[in-house]
């Protein structure tokens, strides 16, 4: 351990780490993950200050950061370092619990990150398998951005590029089935 | 006769359905036979994770319990990213056989969760289960005179924990194939970046910031083309690559290849039979490479002093 850690007042460390499976104490802010990083850039706080927030037990900035949401869990961070953290799961672990206490940062890129999970979400939930031309409508029109990626249309249908249908799922049951469990499971373990 | 059980994914039918039709050739040509996952669902991708644990391992545990259904002992798949999370969610599961019956509670109706299949991605099948030599004997139509920058991606190699394949930092098991086929593989120091993924739609400013670096260090490499194993890499450095050029001010004219597309040319088949026409780059500049002399750089000169050095030891 390299930090000193506050036995009995590190409930939100306590929980990170316990969501996460890795332990944040072991992180000494080196900052080789924010280097490596390729989307360090579009946080508010890159990956070492997540780590040195969580430690220091600042729950609110640290859920309310957009960070979280724009880690593209592509392990480059883990991978280097050198303390053997596994980064990736500390922010998906921030991200859940934001989710959990309802904590969104006010930004508008991150509501439509969010939002294109939930639409992708209800694909599979309809279909069982992702429907993507259906899906970028969507997008679209829930972020109120009718013409998004509009130009690539032609040339995208026309190619046969983007598929007009999908090919739904015979047990469909099994999948609307499966949401409503995990759902219940997702409680259970909060 | 090798046999394998198949998971093609939602974008097999989708955006990369090219990715698809040439690895049944390249399987056929290697004597694979592919029996694809019965009623298989989506793995839920980046999304699921993203938003719920439990769906994150439920999606693809419902693909691997079906799969354990099936004879097989291993099952392949192209997409590198329903490979990480199939390959993630069974990591997990043999880890923490507490976690797995509690996941399966939302399988609901197909059995249990053994964990007796084998998962390995196109590229890993291709390498470790066919094998260059094989995949050498088989070539007909060598694409010599072709310099490809091989991209694989974040998911195919990392994290190490999961995929337990090749490097993480500088991979070389694409490289190898490619040059089993003829072609050369290029330095690319770009390898393993991230392509920005799914923000292709939810934020497309992050996808022409990262791909064009990318595409940027695979045209220093020297590369007529990319090479990838990822249909979610294909399309972000395809379709989006006019994007990129406009925004920064650039040309790259990089045609983007799927891995097994290039094997099925070399194997023989016909161009007309890739589906070349969904590309949204088109290919035959680069196509038009092959049988050309790749003239390797010159061994350094020796200068007088080292001549003479040499001439005293003797």
């Amino acid at each position: 351990m390299i930090t000193l850690s506050y036995k009995g007042k590190n409930a939100f460390l306590e929980a990170v780490n316990k969501k996460s499976g890795a332990d944040v104490l072991e992180c000494y802010q080196c900052g080789k993950c924010v280097s490596t990083c390729p989307v360090s850039n579009f946080m508010d706080f890159p990956p070492r200050e997540i780590m040195q927030m969580i430690k220091l037990e600042l729950k609110e900035e640290t859920l309310m950061a957009n960070s979280t949401w724009f880690c593209l869990t592509c392990s480059a961070c883990s991978g280097r370092c050198p303390r053997e953290i596994n980064i990736p799961a500390v922010m998906e672990a921030v991200r859940h619990l934001a989710i959990e206490e309802n904590f969104t940062p006010d930004s508008k890129q991150v509501k439509n990150i969010r939002k294109f999970h939930e639409i992708f979400l209800d694909m599979i939930k309809r279909y069982g398998r992702n429907y993507e031309l259906r899906m970028m409508a969507e997008f679209n029109i829930r972020t109120r951005n009718l013409f998004k990626d509009m130009h690539l249309a032609p040339t995208a249908l026309l190619k046969g590029k983007i598929p007009l249908g999908v090919k739904p799922l015979k047990s469909k049951k099994a999948i609307k089935k499966m949401y409503e469990m995990a759902e219940k499971l997702e409680k259970q373990n909060k | 006769m090798k046999e394998v059980s198949y998971f093609p994914g939602c974008s097999a039918h989708g955006t990369s359905e090219e990715f698809d039709e040439t690895v049944k050739m390249v399987m056929k040509t290697m004597d694979v036979e592919m029996e694809e996952i019965p009623d298989w669902n989506c793995c839920g991708a980046t999304s699921a994770h993203t938003l719920s644990e439990s769906l994150s391992y439920a999606l693809p545990l419902r693909n691997l319990v079906l799969a354990e259904k099936l004879s097989n002992d291993t099952m392949t798949i192209p997409c590198a990213s329903c490979y990480q999370r199939m390959k993630a969610t069974k990591v997990h599961m043999d880890e923490n056989p507490e976690l797995a019956a509690r996941i399966n509670t939302a399988v609901v109706g197909e059995g249990n969760y053994e964990g007796k299949v084998a998962i390995k991605s196109m590229l890993q099948y291709c390498y470790e289960d066919m094998g260059l030599e094989a995949i050498k004997a088989k070539v007909t139509n060598p694409i010599s005179g072709m310099k490809l920058a091989c991209y694989y991606g974040c998911l195919l190699t990392r994290p190490k924990a999961i995929t337990q394949f090749d490097s993480p930092e500088y991979p070389m098991s694409m490289d190898r194939i490619v040059e089993a086929l003829g072609a050369k593989a290029t330095p690319f120091d770009f390898k393993t970046e991230c392509c920005g993924a799914s923000f292709s739609i939810s934020d497309t400013d992050i996808v022409l910031q990262l791909s064009g670096k990318i595409l940027e260090m695979a045209k220093e490499s020297g590369a007529h083309a990319i090479v990838v194993a990822c249909p979610l890499c294909q399309s972000n450095l395809d379709m989006r690559q006019h994007d990129i050029e406009k925004k920064y001010h650039v040309k790259y004219d990089l045609p983007v290849f799927y891995l097994t597309q290039l094997m099925a040319i070399a194997f023989g088949f016909p161009k007309a039979k890739m589906m070349f026409a969904k590309h949204i780059i088109p290919v035959d500049s680069a196509l038009a490479h092959i049988g050309e002399v790749i003239e390797e750089p010159k061994k350094p000169v020796k200068g007088k002093k080292a001549v003479q050095a040499e001439s005293e030891v003797e």
